[in-house]
């Protein structure tokens, strides 16, 4: 089972992984403008309207959550409660992912301000894989 | 040649669902296949099938094996003379398979196919048997993993739970009420997973799965078979007098993935394909009996009523609270019990809603959970797949 697993995950430096660097970090996604639809990550055709005029388009890292869960039973590897949100990013697009630094899971609502700050989100075979969390927009 | 009355269900068959350790893959399926062929009222040779499609969504997975493909269900079933397709679409995967089949006989290939659909899911538990099939939101297209970080089954339908709340005013006691009238509807069917009844009380007092929703909210991962054989509508009557014939046949799709989604109060599969679907049966939501959808969780329900458009977007809890979907209501809405409490072991679900309408349509169920018929038409739906971005829906009537 080991071997398998070995041969059939992605390592941290495989295709996967660098070939998406720039819109995982970057937070580069897409914008169609035959139809105005924005999406991530990257893609050559819009997955709304079919357009092959798709356009690198930079999300921003502040919005508002448009809908969110407190889920109990996390997959393994993650201690529950976490709170997982849909967020609607400031200029347009969304993007789906996870709270920290929430003490109290009640203090989120529709309409509540994040920011995506960079932490640690896995660890792969040793190493530290890195992504987008959103916690709470500070006062003023 | 068109679909609407040109094709004919002769027969169907599965076995109750449930949580069966003491039987395999193999004895599921068999037992399925010869439950069907046996209950064929005038008799019926399997070797008359010409084709069949076999509705198989974890692909072995879960229960050791490398690959489930058409040879797997020719060996099964002794039917290694005829092609064999199989068909993995997400939950949907019963009622596209089902369509498939339709499709077969429609398109003057063959006269006679199987739609077939057998899922194993209890033989290992409950989060590694997801992870056995690739399921539960973990790395699908080759996302990179921080985005679909803590995701699952139940995730996915709590951020429509939550926004279903927000934008129309529902409950958790709204929830919480499909689960009590699927329990009950489950009670009386011999089919069912679950057959005990559950109070308000019960659903918002069990465990948070995923707020807003419930342990008792959510369906259980079932074991289970179920299959149909569909036939030219002119041939029907050499198999039974009393055939059921398929009026439309639809499958919808959108996006995939979370963040592209237009509204998370309702999925466009569901409406494309329940349009479609009634498109070809020339009918409106209003003309249908009873409907078997897909309440994979109890906010679901509620959402998919609204899209196939049994009422309007908002109104399906307060019709729900006044009995409108009850069994002996004006519109019984999964009188199965639903996947909430007859079970969902996926490719075997929307076949085995497809048993509940054949057999509800030939008034075969016994009095006590006998719906009222008056068009005699009933609907089948299921939506799922990578981000609920799938919907087969098949319309049955006892009229061509």
């Amino acid at each position: 089972m080991w071997e398998r697993e070995k041969i059939t995950q992605p390592a941290p430096a495989s295709p996967l992984f660098w070939r998406l660097n720039a819109d995982v970090y970057q937070l580069l996604g897409a914008k169609c403008p035959d139809c105005n639809h924005i999406t991530y990550p990257r893609r050559k055709i819009c997955p709304s309207c079919g357009s092959f005029k798709v356009e690198d388009y930079q999300l921003s890292k502040s919005g508002t959550v448009h809908t969110f869960c407190i889920n109990w039973t996390p997959p393994p590897g993650l201690e529950p409660p976490i709170v997982n949100v849909i967020v609607d990013l400031d200029g347009g697009g969304r993007y789906q992912g996870l709270l920290t630094e929430v003490a109290n899971p009640e203090e989120v609502q529709i309409g509540t301000r994040v920011q995506m700050v960079l932490r640690k989100v896995m660890k792969d075979r040793g190493l530290d894989i890195y992504g987008y969390k959103f916690r709470l927009e500070k006062e003023g | 040649m068109s679909i609407r009355g040109n094709v004919a269900v002769i027969g169907v068959g599965m076995i109750p669902f449930g949580e069966l350790f003491e039987k395999s893959f193999n004895d599921m399926a068999q037992e399925a296949f010869m439950n069907c062929v046996n209950n064929v009222d005038k008799g019926f040779d399997p070797k008359d099938i010409k084709a069949a499609w076999f509705g198989q969504w974890s692909g072995g997975g879960m229960i050791g094996q490398g690959v489930l493909a058409g040879t797997s269900l020719a060996t099964i079933l002794g039917l290694r003379d005829i092609p064999i397709t199989r068909i993995e679409n997400g939950c949907p995967t019963g009622n596209d398979t089902f369509r498939n089949a339709v499709i077969g006989v429609a398109s003057g290939a063959y006269d006679v196919c199987l739609a077939f659909g057998a899922e194993k899911m209890r033989d290992k538990p409950g989060v590694e048997s997801l992870v056995a099939a690739g399921g539960g939101g973990g790395g699908i297209l080759g996302l990179h993993p921080s985005w679909m970080l803590g995701m699952g089954g139940p995730v996915l339908q709590a951020l429509y739970a939550t926004r279903q709340m927000h934008e129309l005013g529902y409950t958790m006691e709204d929830y919480a009420r499909v689960a009590v009238k699927n329990h009950h509807n489950g009670v009386a069917c011999p089919y069912a997973e679950y057959r005990f009844e559950v109070s308000i009380e019960r659903v918002l007092n069990s465990p948070v799965v995923c707020w807003p929703l419930h342990l008792l909210d959510c369906c259980p991962q079932t074991d289970g078979a179920a299959c149909a054989i569909v036939c030219r509508a002119d041939l029907a009557k050499k198999y039974t007098d009393k055939p059921v014939y398929v009026l439309g046949t639809a499958t919808g799709v959108d996006y995939q993935d979370m963040w592209d989604k237009h509204s998370f109060i309702e999925m466009l599969p569901t409406i494309k394909a329940a349009k479609a679907a009634l498109t070809m049966a020339g009918i409106a939501p209003n003309d249908i009996d009873l409907a078997e959808v897909h309440d994979c969780f109890t906010n679901t329900e509620l959402m998919n009523i609204e899209d196939i458009g049994f009422c309007k977007k908002g109104e399906a809890a307060a019709l729900l609270k006044e009995g409108y979907w009850n069994r002996d209501g004006a519109k019984p809405i999964n009188p199965s019990g639903g996947l909430k409490a007859h079970g969902h072991p996926i490719a075997a679900t929307g076949l085995g809603q497809i048993c509940e309408n054949f057999w509800q349509l030939r008034e075969e169920v016994g009095q006590e959970r006998q719906v009222k018929l008056k068009n005699g038409i009933a609907l089948s739906h299921n939506v799922g797949g990578g981000g609920f971005g799938v919907s087969a829906i098949n319309i049955l009537g006892r009229e061509p």
